[in-house]
């Protein structure tokens, strides 16, 4: 059995970890490219969002390079995430790939069904539910530790000495951190990382933008859908800060360990403006734009999928709120038809944008990431307001 | 104090539950004119250029009722029926509608879960009632006979109709079909075509729940739930000639139904389908050709299988 999952930012490195742990026998996805884009767009219905275009191409790719299980996400709406699995698994079949797809949805919807589920792919049939727990929450702890050196890399991108120096010590990071087994491991692991982004060399007087990224965490976390907006954005000097992260959306309780705020706080940030749960992160989207424009970042970049529901929604309140709350944000909506040159060139007069607004005194700056605590990327300001 | 409701989304759903309350409370109503180019020109116009057609309709009503009325009322609708959601455009839709223009009159914006405990929302339309001058007992009894007329079976008649050659079943929003601009006469096209349509609202929940059980995704929007069984037990009834999915651009869950619907009547070798989509600038050409070629179509398999079975008939008749 030859297991593939969907890529996803740094998903393909949880996956890698996975399989070790449970000796699951798995091909790694394909990296997103023009051609994933074209099958997954000539098959899948034309109004579907992106994403599952997209997926379904890269599933394409899969099977043809040999596996023979698709592993999916599912969901209870009401975004339409929770019914991709079906859809993708029905076109599949119709062009006449043979293949078992498994529908995971989450434990907290039922952990039998996902017990159960878990258990058809593993090779090791017999692994019983508290061992299976332990070694999820142990994965768990690491998810939470490469997201948390990702936002470390967004505060510190621009704000480098040396070009290139936060990208090695990311991949660095990513490395040791992938090494790590045990939950004892795995902090130790932390440490190393830490110190590892210690010694990044940085130009602190330098004068910086302040960005938040918000959106759809597809679109968000896979840089060849937004263009690599977050190393663009880095060179150009913008310390950033995202508010979607894969542990935030799969760690138990809304804790959100990640982004810092949790989902109550969001959504009593997002109250005003959108005071309804709409589904995939949309009121995450909402709530986390107010926060950031009363933290006084610079600009807020919303990125989402053509035709995305909950996304659309935002974005609609997005505009009435960048008036409000005086912030200027920029939505992408990012499909098989976007180009690189149209989305950078919008970039660049959001941040021209940006400068002329600092330079008149309209935004404040805020205090740089790291300035108190070291790399640290800490901002009690909002929780303390609140 | 008059209080508009836009003529547009579940207001075809709806709208005769909330116009009661609103009369129960003695509230003068203001329903927005029937859809006219003109309103969904605003609509698309002011509204986010990504959003469905319903949702820009339904922004042009609500700014045709900008200068006319004291507050409009767009509810906010979660679920319509049990263990279901909505489409997440109505759960967003009364902070939409905020957004759309800074000079709108107050938007009220009741909950309404039809899926959940009834006590849990119930509260909020009372606060609407009261927000609205009502006494406490009057406003207690305008939220019951809403919960009354919201469990109450609304049965559909189109009494004094002709009645066609043959059925054609049209699967489409209530919003979409309904409006006789939006789909562009859709319904009527049909009927002065010679054949009867019937939509989904026609159809006994007992068979569309009893179909949709079959399926074998949940399919977790209510009013898409509804469509998908409705739809299969005309496929498997063969109580239709054909079907005519009518969704609107952009339009979410109806990109995912639609597939799936296409995919499972084509294994089972269902009746024939056609998808319409609509969108603002719709020609009525269009439409109509299509139409006629599928009515043409349905009739000319309905007359060769008619000729078959009599020539069959023929064959067994004269044999030993």
């Amino acid at each position: 059995m030859k297991i593939a999952v969907p890529r996803m930012g740094s998903l393909p490195l949880i996956i890698r970890d996975l399989a070790n742990r449970f000796g699951l026998e798995y091909i790694e996805t394909p990296s997103f490219s023009e051609r994933t884009v074209e099958i997954g767009a000539a098959l899948a219905p034309e109004f579907a969002c992106f994403p599952l275009k997209a997926v379904l191409g890269s599933f394409v790719q899969v099977l043809e390079a040999g596996a023979d299980t698709l592993v999916m996400g599912g969901g209870h709406g009401p975004c339409r995430f929770g019914s991709y699995g079906e859809v993708q698994k029905r076109i599949l079949e119709r062009e006449g790939y043979s293949f078992k797809m498994l529908i995971l949805d989450s434990p907290s919807t039922s952990l039998k069904d996902f017990h159960e589920g878990l258990r058809s792919i593993l090779p090791r049939q017999h692994v019983r539910l508290p061992v299976l727990l332990r070694e999820l929450l142990r994965v768990l702890s690491k998810v939470v530790v490469f997201d948390e050196v990702e936002k470390w890399a967004l505060a510190l991108r621009g704000l480098e000495a040396e070009p290139g120096a936060v990208d090695s010590a990311l991949e660095d990071s990513r490395e040791i951190i992938g090494r790590a087994f045990s939950s004892k491991e795995i902090k130790e692991a932390r440490r190393e990382a830490q110190s590892r982004f210690d010694g990044v060399p940085l130009d602190r007087e330098r004068a910086h933008l302040k960005v938040g990224l918000v959106g759809e965490i597809f679109i968000v976390l896979e840089p060849y859908f937004n263009f690599d907006i977050e190393s663009w954005l880095g060179k150009r000097g913008a310390v950033v800060e995202r508010s979607v992260s894969i542990s935030d959306t799969v760690y138990p309780g809304g804790r959100n360990p990640v982004f810092g705020y949790n989902d109550r706080i969001v959504a009593r940030a997002a109250a005003p403006y959108l005071s309804h749960e709409v589904g995939g992160d949309g009121l995450r989207t909402v709530g986390a734009t107010t926060i950031y424009a009363r933290r006084g970042f610079d600009v807020v970049v919303h990125l989402l999928p053509f035709t995305c529901m909950p996304e659309v929604i935002a974005k609609g309140v997005l505009a009435r709120m960048s008036s409000e709350l005086d912030i200027p944000v920029l939505s992408l909506s990012i499909d098989e038809q976007t180009g690189r040159a149209g989305v950078q060139t919008r970039l660049e007069a959001l941040l021209d944008l940006a400068w002329n607004r600092r330079r008149k005194g309209r935004t404040a700056g805020t205090a740089a990431a790291g300035e108190e605590g070291g790399w640290k990327v800490e901002d009690k300001t909002f929780r303390a307001a609140q | 104090m008059r209080v508009g409701i836009p003529r547009a989304l579940l207001y075809h759903h709806y709208g005769e539950r909330w116009l009661a309350f609103l009369d129960a409370l003695g509230v003068e109503a203001v329903v927005s004119e029937c859809t006219t180019d003109e309103i969904i020109t605003t609509g698309a116009f002011r509204a986010d250029n990504e959003t469905c057609l319903p949702v820009k309709v339904f922004s042009g009503h609500l700014l045709w009722l900008m200068d006319r009325v004291d507050a409009v009322l767009v509810p906010r609708v979660v679920s319509q029926e049990h263990g279901t959601c909505s489409c997440p455009k109505f759960m967003g839709l009364p902070d939409l509608a905020r957004s759309l223009d800074p000079d709108l009159p107050p938007v009220l914006a009741p909950r309404m879960d039809l899926g959940d405990r009834r006590y849990l929302w119930a509260r909020e339309w009372y606060g609407v009632a009261r927000s609205l001058n009502g006494s406490r007992v009057s406003s207690a009894a305008a939220v019951a006979g809403l919960l009354r007329g919201l469990s109450g079976h609304r049965a559909r008649e189109d009494a004094g109709l002709p009645v066609g050659d043959m059925k054609i079943g049209v699967a489409g929003h209530l919003y979409n079909v309904h409006d006789h601009r939006v789909s562009l006469g859709l319904l009527d096209r049909i009927r002065s075509m010679g054949a009867t349509p019937i939509t989904v609202d026609e159809v006994p929940s007992r068979q569309i729940h009893k179909h949709a059980k079959t399926l074998s995704h949940r399919i977790f929007w209510g009013f898409e739930r509804r469509l998908v069984g409705a739809v299969l037990h005309w496929s498997r009834t063969a109580d239709v000639s054909g079907i005519i999915f009518v969704t609107s651009f952009a339009c979410g869950p109806g990109s995912i139904v639609g597939a799936l619907l296409e995919d499972q009547l084509y294994r089972e070798g269902s009746v024939p389908l056609m998808t319409i989509t609509l969108d603002e600038h719709s020609a009525e050409a269009g439409l109509v050709t299509r139409l006629e070629a599928f009515i043409d179509m349905l009739r000319h398999t309905a007359r060769v299988s008619r000729r078959i079975n009599a020539l069959q008939d023929a064959g067994n008749g004269g044999g030993p």
